[in-house]
């Protein structure tokens, strides 16, 4: 048996586990005939057990007998004992389940004279029964016994031992046996580890308790880890002949956090972890007695030593029979309902009706409601019988404008070239550090780290991609260009971050081939941001062939050369161009309904300009000047400036001598309602170089 | 009327004489703007004269003048063809191999587990399911407690989970971990959320049912990356809340789901299960070539999950489901270490 998953809805396929599964707790076939009849075909019980909760892993023959390897859930730790499982496969077929009390001789002596109990930490331990048995005889177990522990994967020790044993894999309590002789003062203390201690335990490694910890201590010390294992010293081995029986109910989260410290995990543990039947412990411990004194002889001390802090009394439930149709879709009949909770172990209290008052057996503490037993009766009635094919209602559903977007966003990007990547989001401090764009927080941590020491929450995507290109690179990929689209996590003052969708790309090419597929973007969503630049003075790109953008003011993203030493931190042979875009900045200003804007039928006409001008002028001024005097001169003419675009580039040093470079683009006017003329374009580009040279010095290249 | 004519069959002979004579690009070119040219052109001289031509001679003329026009585009293009291709050797003229490859741009790829996630989207929202998102980092509340997770259940461990290191100090008082330096397990405690489920907890908490929605992300667990876990990876879950939704529904849903995405009838079967937030809870199976393949986990909303969010479990129910989108992505694509996912080789991407 395992623990079934993670228990989210993300089940996995279980790990092969290269240590010993504990609470890998096996089903005896053989064993199982002790309490109900199998009469069924091996493989169809499995089935059906799977089908009704118990999933089952596989089955392996072991000698004559099989051992059935059962997944049972963490809500289930009934079903981590033979009784539990043979109790399910009872209701499935509709036979009876043969449990008898065990009925132990007693002798004169009282245990309570024996020993004594005292508990210490009573919300860790609410119960705490020992029982005394002299006179025993240490030796082999019978051939019977051995051949069934060895089927559920237990190895037989002594007949002591294996009887404890025996009994956690029958009914699911666990036991401990000390070896009572080896007891200080023969008294048994339940109390928290003191700072300091240390147990050496039947494993014989030595374990540093903390305080927190349940232990079994006698009047020297720790001789047992509650739940967990016992100690060394006062094992039961050849030489015992007195033994104190423990038989308790220690806390389950306690259990698993002192088992998780020390790394300490074992089959008593597991149940325990789950929760115990309160009112199975006594049945055990006789049982436990029952056997040891039929197989290894001693006389067992009347009564027993024990604390006992009764749970309050459990409420009955009210079960409707509507509520069965209303979860499930289907009626179950009112008598299969109250025979599956009765052989489930529960009572039906007062008359049967539409209303059930349902008392849920001890062993079932995960019966608390009216849906719980809803569930049992489903799983046991068969979960087969609900129908696939129910009438479903139809509804409109809503793609978000996000969604839409990132399909604009992505539709761009691939036909650019652009590969999609996934990286994860957890980082490490340099990482976050080299490449800060947009906080200067100090970054999340996480614990554990995640991947190779990876702690830090990212506040970039391009550090992982930079990572991405040298895993590429060292495929020997010769295009690598790529994008992500991904969160980044920037602290803030309220509980949780603030997580931004970021949009990163790395690109083999230059600054401009970036900066045209974020144009692009902007283009393909009509989000008409006016893109505003300025220097991004980040250490990782190149000074020059770098900036900042922002839209309106708001910081939108950054673009840049990744510098020789960038790429070296990266491990990169080639160079490349990284940029990171703000997502929400795009998605605010999509329009991602655009709308019609009329089509004029009147040709358009365009001017080719040439112009001779200082390097210092940027684009972006020029563009500003010919974009006012254009659309000036063009309503003078009733025209409309369309499109000034940018052509092209070059410097002439012989004729226009240095620092100046020459730049060309043309300009694009229409008219609703007419052709423009010749001479109306003409006018137009005049007074456009006029104005140009007016604010910028620049001068017209004939031609 | 004459004159017109004259003047403009002599300047197709010209042209076709002129045009004939170019040996080279250049003096074709030069040839071609004498005639041609846009602004000085001859052509567009004679053109001018047709203002003189009596009125009721212009059509004739006007026809006429088009005619020339084509012939003396023509005579240019046959000889711009003559220089481009030298027809004086016809047994080495260059054959036209249509078999040659077409000539391409460099495609990008989308992710394959995008493209799953597109593609499981879309077919929930065929089905009335909606897409809603939520953080990554999430507070223990919407992240379990919200869920019926309790701190005693496994999946709250402080080493199951990645915990922000930089949360509010431990307050939990139900914690007896000894000596537990983590923040984890305890209220006020965030983490990188493990589960998806925490948007329909966030969803639910602000919207008044029915609720048909998905909610699709990046989820954490601790575990060590192998060829089948990765500590990061991505999950759908759905969420349908009404009056009257039953687990017959829940099974519909599911069937139609799968029918869609596989592209044949299927069948669903369920598996009892446990999960704390859900209850009855299943493992949902479809039969798919004569197999039973694991779908994912499923249930209907445990009533305390609803009265958790302000909603009365006797009003309303509803039922909610999770898969895990990478073990969708590598058995559809036979895809067999999830490592891949998250290496991002561009040619295991362009295999997609």
């Amino acid at each position: 048996m395992i623990l079934a998953a993670r228990e989210t809805f993300y089940s996995r396929n279980p790990r092969t586990a290269p240590f010993k599964r504990y609470g890998a707790m096996l089903v005896s076939w053989e064993w199982l005939k002790e309490y109900t009849a199998l009469e069924m075909d091996r493989e169809q019980l499995e089935d059906r057990l799977a089908m009704s909760g118990l999933n089952h892993e596989g089955t392996e023959q072991v000698g004559d007998d099989f051992a059935i390897d059962l997944e049972v859930t963490s809500n289930r730790p009934d079903c981590l004992g033979h009784i539990g499982v043979a109790r399910e496969i009872a209701v499935l077929w509709d036979q009876p389940l043969h449990v008898t009390a065990p009925a132990p001789q007693e002798g004169k002596e009282a245990a309570s004279k024996s020993t004594s109990v005292v508990v210490e930490c009573p919300e860790l331990c609410r119960r705490y029964t020992a029982r005394i048995i002299r006179g025993v005889k240490i030796g082999p177990s019978p051939q019977w016994l051995q051949q069934r522990l060895k089927t559920v994967g237990i190895e037989a020790v002594n007949n002591v031992v294996d009887i404890s044993n025996y009994v956690l894999m029958e009914c699911g309590q666990p036991l401990h046996t000390f070896d009572f002789a080896r007891l200080s003062e023969s008294r048994i203390i339940v109390r928290e580890a003191r700072k300091g201690e240390k147990l050496v335990a039947i494993d014989h490694k030595t374990y540093e308790l903390e305080p927190g910890m349940c232990i079994i201590a006698d009047a020297a010390g720790p001789v047992a880890l509650a739940g967990v294992m016992g100690g060394a010293a006062t094992e039961v081995g050849p030489g015992a002949t007195d033994l104190l029986i423990e038989a308790a109910d220690f806390a389950p989260l306690n259990v698993r956090t002192t088992a998780r410290r020390l790394k300490l995990h074992s089959d008593s543990s597991y149940r325990f972890e789950r929760g115990v039947d309160p009112e199975g412990i006594d049945w055990a411990s006789r049982r436990c007695c029952e056997l040891i004194l039929e197989l290894a002889g001693g006389v067992l001390e009347c009564g027993m030593a024990e604390v006992h802090q009764a749970a309050p009394p459990r409420e009955p439930i009210t079960l409707r029979q509507s509520q069965i149709k209303r979860v499930l879709g289907i009626e179950v009949p009112a008598d299969e309902t109250r025979r599956i909770l009765t052989a489930l172990g529960a009572k039906i209290l007062g008359e049967p009706s539409d209303t059930l008052q349902v008392a849920p057996p001890s062993w079932r503490r995960d019966l608390t409601r009216e849906i719980d037993l809803i569930e049992e009766v489903a799983r046991m009635h068969g979960y087969d019988k609900i129908p696939e094919d129910a009438r479903v209602p139809m509804t409109a559903s809503h793609k978000r404008e996000g969604d839409r977007v990132l399909s604009i966003v992505r539709g761009v990007l691939t036909a650019r070239g652009f590969d999609e990547a996934m990286t994860t989001s957890v980082s490490n401090l340099e990482w976050v550090e080299c490449f800060r764009a947009w906080s200067d927080q100090p970054p999340l941590q996480i614990r554990p780290a995640m991947l190779r020491g990876a702690d830090r929450l990212r506040q970039s995507l391009i550090p992982s991609l930079l990572e991405s290109r040298r895993v590429n690179e060292s495929f020997a990929n010769s295009v690598i260009e790529l994008f992500e689209t991904a969160k980044v996590y920037l602290p803030q003052d309220a509980a949780l971050p603030n997580e931004q969708l970021m949009l990163a790309l790395t690109s083999g090419r230059d600054f401009f081939h970036v900066k045209g597929a974020i144009e692009q973007i902007i283009q393909a969503l009509h989000a008409g941001i006016a893109v505003d630049i300025s220097p991004a003075n980040m250490e990782m790109l190149d000074p020059v062939r770098s900036c900042r953008l922002s839209a309106g003011g708001e910081a939108f993203g950054v673009l840049g050369e990744v510098t020789p030493a960038g790429c070296k931190k990266f491990g990169l042979r080639g160079a490349t161009t990284v940029a990171e875009i703000r997502l929400g900045v795009l998605e605010k200003a999509a329009k991602l309904i655009p709308q019609f804007a009329g089509l004029s039928t009147s040709p358009a006409i365009s001017r080719d300009l040439n112009l001779v001008l200082d390097e210092s002028v940027r684009w972006s001024d020029l563009e500003t000047t010919v974009r006012a005097s254009a659309t000036d001169a063009a309503a003078a003419v009733g025209a409309v400036l369309e499109a000034v675009d940018f052509r092209e580039i070059f410097r002439n040093a012989k004729k226009d001598g240095s620092g100046k470079k020459r730049l060309l683009f043309s300009v694009t006017f229409r008219a609703d309602d007419r052709t423009l003329t010749n001479q109306q374009a003409d006018e137009v580009r005049e007074k456009i170089c006029a104005a140009c040279q007016r604010e910028h010095g620049a001068a017209l290249l004939a031609g | 009327m004459s004159e017109f004519l004259t003047e403009i069959d002599a300047l197709l002979a010209a042209s076709e004489a002129a045009f004939s004579a170019a040996e080279d690009a250049e003096s074709l070119e030069a040839a071609r703007i004498d005639f041609l040219g846009a602004k000085k052109g001859r052509l567009k001289s004679v053109q001018k004269l047709l203002g003189g031509v009596p009125k009721e001679d212009k059509p004739a003329a006007g026809k006429r003048l088009n005619e020339v026009k084509g012939l003396i585009q023509a005579a240019f293009e046959a000889s711009q063809q003559r220089i481009a291709a030298p027809a004086n050797d016809a047994a080495i003229t260059e054959a036209f191999d249509p078999s040659l490859p077409g000539a391409t741009t460099r495609i990008g790829k989308l992710h394959p587990i995008t493209q799953t996630i597109e593609e499981l989207t879309d077919i929930m929202g065929r089905l009335g399911f909606s897409v809603a998102l939520g953080p990554e980092v999430e507070d223990e509340r919407h992240n379990s407690e919200a869920l019926n997770i309790s701190l005693e259940h496994p999946a709250r461990d402080p080493l199951d989970n990645f915990y922000l290191s930089t949360a509010r100090k431990n307050t939990a008082k139900n914690n007896t971990a000894p000596n537990n330096k983590n923040t984890a397990a305890s209220g006020g405690a965030t983490l990188i959320r493990s589960q998806t489920s925490t948007v329909q907890i966030r969803v639910m908490e602000n919207t008044p049912p029915p609720i048909r929605i998905i909610s699709l992300g990046r989820v954490y667990r601790t575990d060590e990356a192998d060829k089948t876990h990765y500590p990061m990876f991505h999950q759908m879950e759905g969420l349908w809340i009404d009056t009257d939704v039953t687990m017959a529904d829940l099974k519909t849903v599911l069937r139609l789901f799968a029918v869609s995405y596989l592209g044949a009838d299927v069948h669903v079967r369920f598996r009892p299960s446990f999960f704390p937030f859900t209850e009855p809870s299943v493992e949902a199976d479809y039969l798919w070539n004569g197999a039973w393949v694991e779908f994912g986990g499923a249930g209907m909303v445990d009533p305390n999950v609803l009265k958790e969010v302000g909603y009365d479990p006797e009003e309303v129910i509803g039922f909610a489901f999770g898969l895990g989108v990478e073990r969708l992505c590598m058995r559809r694509h036979n895809i067999t270490d999830i490592r891949e996912f998250y290496r991002n080789n561009v040619r295991f991407l362009h295999q997609f």
